[in-house]
């Protein structure tokens, strides 16, 4: 038991945390001759794009479902459900992401590129998890 | 409620389970104008573009399996369940993002130029949602509080 208090404070780290994702690049890939696809949690950027690639005029904004669940954590400060709700939605969509992340870095290592992680997904990741054991704990206090 | 609450959380799981084998996305794709069209099709599993499968597919499959593995351990507990069709809700929300833009992209350029071509979900999204509904359902009913 870790009492209420630092339950809903690691609830809050976790909130910050994934905030703080949602402006930093979550995992790219550079090609030869400077191109360099770096996707992020409202687009994917295609830096030195040329001029025959399609990709990144139409992106996935994957930050919407994790906005979403952020919402959620916010409103388990005061709603103890609702944070389980939102910290075991975000993990559901950090799975997906995690599914992405494996494919997208073996199409890119077959096409000889240099996948990087991003710092966005570490914070995510991290945060999602304080999150999670922020509000399982505010649930065994509550019980 | 104890049966009942069971009975919606096992459909719920198998749902979510089963909706990982059916299409999640089916895009039509035609390389030349000349070429016959090539159904490019997503599932939980695997992804193929008419018989070549990508070696390097996401595997959409394993987090909605856990998610279902979550629902069914929520029988016994109800804040599981809960957990469980969340966890769910999370990852039908992000595959639904994804997909969704693989659509629209397509839509947006190939359909664009060869009316004659397709995108739209597979029938895998809504059983997935269909799912989601259904453990949250479980959830409602659910005596253990």
């Amino acid at each position: 038991m870790i009492g209420r208090p630092t339950a809903v404070a690691l609830i809050a780290a976790g909130v910050v945390l994934t905030a703080t994702a949602m402006v930093l690049p979550w995992y790219s890939t550079a090609y030869a001759g400077g191109v360099e696809v770096v996707v992020r949690a409202w687009g994917t950027e295609v830096v030195n794009k040329p001029g025959d690639w399609p990709a990144g005029d139409l992106s996935p904004w994957y930050g919407l479902p994790v906005a979403v669940t952020a919402a959620l954590l916010v409103a388990g400060i005061w709603v103890n459900r609702a944070a389980l709700a939102g910290a075991a939605a975000q993990l559901g969509a950090l799975g997906i992401t995690a599914a992405l992340v494996v494919s997208d870095r073996g199409h890119a290592i077959e096409q000889q590129g240099d996948f990087a992680l991003g710092f966005g997904l570490v914070f995510l990741v991290i945060g999602t998890l304080t999150a999670l054991v922020g509000a399982i704990s505010v649930q065994r206090e509550a019980a | 409620m104890k049966l009942l609450s069971t009975a919606l959380l096992v459909a719920a799981a198998a749902a979510a389970v089963a909706a990982t084998f059916l299409p999640l996305s089916e895009l039509l794709i035609r390389l030349t104008p000349d070429q016959p069209q090539t159904a490019y099709v997503t599932t939980g599993w695997a992804t193929h573009f008419g018989g070549t499968k990508d070696e390097h597919g996401p595997l959409f499959g394993i987090p909605a399996v856990v998610a279902a593995a979550a629902i069914l351990t929520g029988v016994r507990w109800r804040k599981v369940a809960f957990a469980g069709a969340a966890a769910l809700a999370g990852v039908t929300g992000m595959l639904f993002v994804y997909l969704l833009n693989a659509i629209s992209f397509h839509k947006a350029g190939n359909i664009a130029i060869d009316p004659g071509l397709q995108a739209g979900f597979g029938n895998g999204v809504w059983v997935l949602i269909a799912a989601v509904v259904l453990a949250f359902g479980a959830v409602a009913v659910h005596p253990d509080d």
